[in-house]
């Protein structure tokens, strides 16, 4: 068998971080998987080769899902960097707080309070929608979620960008950002169940630890990973929601005339643009890509964003269509390490795109700011300059 | 053709009923019911795609 293609493409470069989708392009026609020699990893940039490898996780290793020794040290032990059958225990205490089935009583909360900052974002007339929409929610909602109070409220964003920005390579951005990390870690292996607030989940993770549900010594780590995974991510999501729905008003009309298309928009919003850049893996052993060979030990990129425009997997890719439903789309992952926030992402983002499309004519949106990030693709700066309410 | 679900692994999200309601449902605990687990041809499509929805690889056609 024969070495994969081969590209001098620096993933992490900033050019590349701000605008990933012509690189992608490149790296996909190359191949399945293309060998980056300037950062030492194989990327994965079709569809199928991507979900494949998110599948077998005996292949593929979430031992090392970030880019530097430091951080896959730090997170070893947790769900998100365990294999079966240590990840199976670890996932399912994870989860017992945070599947659908945990959250189902907390809908009706969560799509009030997205339709009472719609409400009065729709007032103002114009915004700023990172701020004032894309990153105030999903605080709002996470802090209330957990039981945040006082200062740790008002550090959860640069707390849960940090956590995200020190899973690159050791740049400069994951230098600055490890001391800040940090910061989250030292909170979250002290918190104790009387520094949340009652009735909140993070209470009950508290609680289920006292009467044994879930090992002790968890709970701490357990709200890292709310903090550390949950915050970023959706609240890249719920900007792109904004600039997608301003720069596609069509598309954001099938959706007022159709509420019933909310969920195949948020996937198409995913589909369209990734919240996450790259995810790694470190693979087992040889393992055989469409006849090229990726050797036992290598560091893989799984780019989820190429595999999400790939045309062999979806007509027609570099599109926004909401009517394409793309269930199917790789954002979340797949598998057993498929995101485990994915139930209260859809509930934030749902909520966001009813009460919009329901309150919203149209949004006229001006230029977005983007700042390169080494995990989480999101824009920085979003001037809403005029909203024309329904 | 048979549906097999691999109940510890299932986290409730439900995608696989909107996919295929004729052939699974969450109940009131928000547990996955298979209403039907052996299936035929003509179920096969259904069964299949709500298989491939499934986010973390929970259910199978074998």
């Amino acid at each position: 068998m024969t070495p994969p293609p081969a590209s001098d493409v620096d993933l992490f470069a900033d050019d590349v971080l701000v605008d990933p989708y012509p690189v992608y392009a490149e790296l996909r026609e190359l191949g399945p998987v293309v060998h980056l020699r300037k950062n030492d990893v194989y990327a994965l940039t079709r569809y199928d080769v991507i979900r494949g490898a998110l599948a077998d996780w005996e292949s593929f290793s979430s031992t090392s899902i970030a880019f530097n020794p430091m951080a896959n040290e730090a997170l070893t032990g947790t769900s998100l960097a365990s294999d079966p059958p240590v990840h199976t225990q670890l996932r399912a205490t994870l989860t017992e707080n945070l599947s659908p089935r945990a959250l189902r009583g907390l809908k009706g909360q969560i799509e009030a309070k997205a339709d009472a900052l719609v409400a009065e974002l729709v007032e103002k007339g114009s915004f700023e929608a990172i701020d004032a929409l894309a990153r105030a929610f999903p605080l709002e909602v996470v802090a209330d979620l957990i039981g945040f109070e006082g200062h740790v409220r008002d550090n959860m964003l640069r707390w849960g960008q940090a956590a995200m920005q020190v899973l690159g390579p050791m740049n400069q951005r994951t230098a600055e950002n490890f001391p800040i990390a940090g910061e989250l870690y030292a909170w979250c292996s002290q918190v104790k169940a009387t520094d949340l607030a009652e009735g909140s989940v993070g209470r009950g993770i508290f609680d289920a630890e006292a009467r044994g549900t879930i090992p002790p010594d968890t709970a701490g780590h357990i709200i890292h990973q709310y903090l550390g995974a949950g915050v970023d991510t959706t609240m890249a999501a719920i900007g792109n929601v904004v600039a997608l729905f301003g720069s596609h008003p069509d598309q954001l009309d099938l959706i007022r005339e159709d509420p019933s298309r909310v969920p195949a928009a948020f996937n198409e919003v995913l589909r369209f643009w990734a919240p996450i850049h790259a995810w790694g893996r470190r693979v087992t052993k040889d393992v055989d890509i469409d006849g090229t060979v990726v050797p036992a030990g290598a560091q893989v990129a799984i780019l989820l964003g190429a595999g999400n425009r790939d045309p062999r997997h979806y007509e027609n890719p570099d599109a926004f269509l909401v009517e394409r439903n793309p269930v199917d789309h790789l954002s979340f992952g797949y598998g057993p390490h498929g995101c485990a926030g994915q139930g209260l992402a859809r509930l934030e983002a749902h909520a966001v795109i009813e009460a919009l499309s329901r309150r919203v004519k149209r949004l006229v949106v001006g230029a977005e700011v983007r700042v390169p990030s080494n995990t989480t693709r999101s824009i920085e700066e979003l001037p809403v300059l005029e909203v024309i309410p329904a | 053709m048979r549906i097999v679900l691999d109940r510890p692994r299932c986290e409730g999200h439900g995608l696989c009923e909107e996919a295929a309601p004729q052939l699974m449902h969450l109940d009131d605990e928000g547990e996955l019911v298979l209403d039907r687990e052996e299936v035929d041809e003509a179920d096969a499509a259904l069964a299949n795609a709500a298989a491939r929805v499934c986010p973390v690889a929970a259910l199978r056609v074998v």
